[in-house]
């Protein structure tokens, strides 16, 4: 049997329309003609991150869509099991920023009702390009209570942040309920910890 | 096949005695005693392939020193690839170079071959 050496692990998805970033968020592997790794062929599912948060050491599991968001086709069977959303927009495209709404709506249909949501105004590094102003997007993060960020996936701003603060959330939640369910999530083996800070990029270059 | 010494690497209970890393980034994967020695075969795609390259023409190289991990949760961080036949690959969660190992849709278990990636405390 191996034991568990972790205190909690959330499940996040990254939800949105298509083309604003959901994927580069998730995967650093830009799509420049020089690229030749073997995951630039394969594309990549998810990521397991580990994060120390007040002293618990939580781990992240990160989902992209496979595209189905084109489709507008994501279900129930996407959502099951997530405990946070990252709903993305494009500040670029004006678009996308509207459809936010209808993918409020979905995760209501789909997902958990306690699930965590934040809104992501990606692409923030295309200042020239901007058409949808950040006051915009805080007022409907307000609107519907929900956290808000501006974030680039290029420019690697806010990312990690992001991530963190949706875990802290989803911790927060988690820690007004504790002893109810998720017994199974909760700790057994606190050994071997190692500090190590949140989403980090360990990479030099 | 080159068998590399890797004896140092394995305490007597068949675990791995150090931290895995990433060995382009250094991304920590694996704490101690978390994996488990075994010597399967399997062949893992090379890290770099031709441009031209498709998913069922893959270059690959064949390992028979791997680690076992039971639960993927155990892993500190490490990212998983889509599916190719029965198997998910294993990259860095951080640079995402790989593939170092392979996760198997059927046992349900992920296995990283020992000469892919590197020990450091
Ligand atoms: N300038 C800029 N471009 C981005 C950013 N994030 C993604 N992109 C580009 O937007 C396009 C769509 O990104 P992708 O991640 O595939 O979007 P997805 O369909 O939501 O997964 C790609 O050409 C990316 O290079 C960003 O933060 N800034
Ligand atoms: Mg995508
Ligand atoms: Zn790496």
């Amino acid at each position: 049997m191996s034991k568990k050496t972790y205190d909690l692990l959330f499940k996040l998805l990254l939800i949105g329309d298509s083309g604003v970033g959901k994927t580069c968020i998730l995967f650093r592997f830009s799509d420049d003609a020089f690229t030749s790794t073997f995951i630039s062929t394969i594309g990549i599912d998810f990521k397991i991150k580990t994060v120390e948060l007040r002293g618990k050491k939580i781990k992240l599991q990160i989902w992209d869509t496979a595209g189905q968001e084109r489709f507008h086709t994501i279900t129930t069977s996407y959502y099951r099991g997530a405990m946070g959303i990252m709903l993305v927009y494009d500040i670029t495209n004006e678009k996308s920023f509207e459809n936010i709404i209808k993918w409020l709506r979905n995760i209501d249909e789909h997902a958990n009702e306690d699930v965590e949501r934040m809104i992501l105004g990606n692409k923030c590094d295309m200042t020239d390009k901007r058409v949808v102003s950040k006051e915009r997007g805080e007022n409907i993060a307000r609107e519907y209570g929900i956290r808000f960020m501006e974030t680039s996936a290029k420019a690697n701003i806010n990312i990690e942040k992001a991530f963190s603060e949706l875990a802290e959330a989803i911790l927060d939640q988690t820690a007004g309920k504790e002893n109810n369910d998720n017994q199974e999530r909760v700790v057994v083996d606190r050994k071997n910890q190692e500090k190590s800070p949140a989403y980090s990029r360990c990479c030099t270059s | 096949m080159e068998v590399k010494d890797f004896s140092n690497e394995i305490t007597e209970d068949q675990k791995n005695r150090n931290k895995i890393r990433c060995q382009y980034c250094n991304c920590l994967i694996l704490n101690s005693a978390s994996a488990h020695y075994t010597d399967i075969v399997f062949s893992l795609p090379l890290v770099h392939q031709k441009r031209s390259k498709s998913i069922d023409d893959l270059d690959t190289e064949e390992f028979n020193q791997y680690w076992m991990i039971e639960d993927m949760y155990t892993f500190e961080n490490i990212g998983f690839s889509n599916t190719v036949g029965d198997y998910k690959y294993l990259i860095c969660a951080d640079c995402e170079m790989g593939p170092f190992g392979y996760h198997d849709l059927k046992d349900k278990k992920c296995y990283l071959a020992l000469k892919r990636v590197k020990y450091e405390n």
